[in-house]
């Protein structure tokens, strides 16, 4: 046996939520909804480490160790432009990833990887 | 609460007899204004209504409710599909800054009639219908604005403003910079054409089975750039998952175009349909940002305002694919 991980306690929160959520009513069965929701972002980002892919697309344009930052103080003095080779290629990679973690159902997600049409 | 004394006397003045109030029930209120149903009586006939009020003292850039109801009313006599203003609240009547209107029969949640089979007709005949309301409002001539206090200015100041906004909240969302960037470039110095309604979308309208019944919520209205209406109601956001079909939800681009223009719009551009379409994106994720502020700041703290938070990757995605593909 091991101590639970982070993902088993939000797990046990999760079910916890779900235990109590048939009892609640009006914006308290609301919010526990949305909290439910909440706790599943989180573990797809503990599981899928989205900055991994973020950090990857940002050294691409900008060398290692560029953050989204970095990206953005050229984007607004123009050093970097939609015409910029690899860059909305680059924020697409960025974005996907972000987007499987906090919306994986989000239909842009599907189209812009393919498996929606 | 609602002073129902008060609201009874000040709908006996307007109806010209006296009108009881039964009840009035809170249906939705936000950080700045608040909507009630109200059970009326007059001459022994039910009279449901409608009452909105602003929450308090109105926030800077943010129309009246004696404006919003002058509004309807021009709309109203310009042919456009709105609820009937009824009586509009003045400084002695303890009521705030508020107005009564008729309450319109049909179904307001937009995730309803554009999933029900009962609204199929009503789906069909809809985007021909925003068509014309949109097309008749901005035919509308200025002058009849003239007396009110609308902001207003070129397209291009308009989107400044938004990324002020953008940059005030310190936040880097690279997808954000790129398209305001694109944006700012494309969209024009012209001075305002029309009335534009500003929040024309799915959400603000009342459908009944034969289609469009009512266009709701004028408290963002401006003097401004027409294409905007017509931008606004195709972004992503406002279809509710119906993503397949870009107007709202219900309808394809080109029949909201040729509708707009065979009632009398301005021919549409399509590529400065798509940098409005742009501008609207941006205007929903700034939305979001506002909404997710509002917990970070601890202004109005709730786990719902957080998860908002997550909802600026989708608008993120939606721009980039929008600038990639030219439409979405």
């Amino acid at each position: 046996m091991a101590v639970p991980s982070a993902t088993v306690l939000l797990e046990a929160v999760a079910a916890y939520l779900a235990e109590i959520e048939p009892g609640l009513t009006g914006r308290a069965a609301f919010h526990a909804k949305v909290a439910g929701n909440v706790l599943a972002v989180v573990a797809r980002e503990l599981d899928q480490q989205p900055e991994r892919a973020e950090a990857a697309a940002f050294a691409s344009l900008l060398g290692p160790g560029a953050t989204a930052a970095d990206v953005c103080e050229r984007l607004r003095d123009g050093r970097l432009t939609i015409a910029t080779p690899g860059l909305l290629d680059a924020l697409l990679t960025a974005t996907t990833a972000r987007l499987a973690v906090d919306n994986p159902r989000y239909s842009t997600l599907g189209r812009l990887t393919g498996t929606t049409r | 609460m609602i002073d129902t004394a008060a609201l009874a006397a000040l709908l006996s003045r307007a109806h010209g007899a006296p009108v009881a109030v039964d009840s009035v029930t809170a249906l939705s209120g936000g950080a700045s204004s608040a909507t009630y149903a109200v059970a009326a009586r007059a001459g022994g006939n039910d009279w449901p209504l409608i009452f909105q009020c602003s929450a308090a003292a109105l926030e800077p850039g943010q129309l009246s409710k004696a404006t919003q109801a002058e509004l309807q009313r021009i709309a109203a006599r310009h042919g456009l599909p709105v609820a009937d203003v009824i009586a509009v609240t003045a400084p002695g009547d303890g009521l705030g800054d508020g107005f009564v209107m008729a309450r319109v029969a049909g179904e307001a949640l937009a995730p309803r009639w554009l999933k029900g089979a009962a609204f199929a007709g009503a789906r069909a005949a809809l985007t021909t219908q925003s068509a014309t309301a949109l097309a008749r409002l901005h035919a509308v001539p200025l002058a009849e604005f003239a007396p009110l206090p609308l902001a207003g200015g070129t397209p291009r100041e308009q989107c400044a403003r938004l990324d002020a906004a953008y940059r005030s909240y310190h936040v880097d969302l690279p997808a954000f910079d790129l398209a305001f960037g694109w944006a700012t470039e494309r969209l024009g110095d012209h001075a305002p054409a029309a009335l534009v309604h500003g929040d024309f979308r799915s959400g603000n309208l009342i459908i009944d089975e034969h289609g469009l019944a009512a266009v709701l919520d004028w408290e963002l209205a401006h003097l401004g750039d027409p294409a905007e209406d017509l931008g606004w109601l195709c972004v992503n956001a406002w279809r509710f998952g119906h993503w397949q079909l870009p107007v709202g939800g219900f309808g394809e681009r080109a029949a909201l175009y040729d509708a707009y223009a065979a009632a009398g719009g301005a021919p549409v551009d399509r590529a400065m349909a798509q940098v409005w379409e742009v501008y609207g994106t941006l205007r929903w994720g700034m939305a979001c940002l506002q909404l997710v502020h509002d917990h970070l700041s601890g202004r109005v703290p709730s786990v719902e305002r957080a998860a908002i938070g997550r909802r600026i990757t989708e608008v993120e995605a939606d721009l980039l694919y929008l600038l990639k593909h030219g439409s979405i």
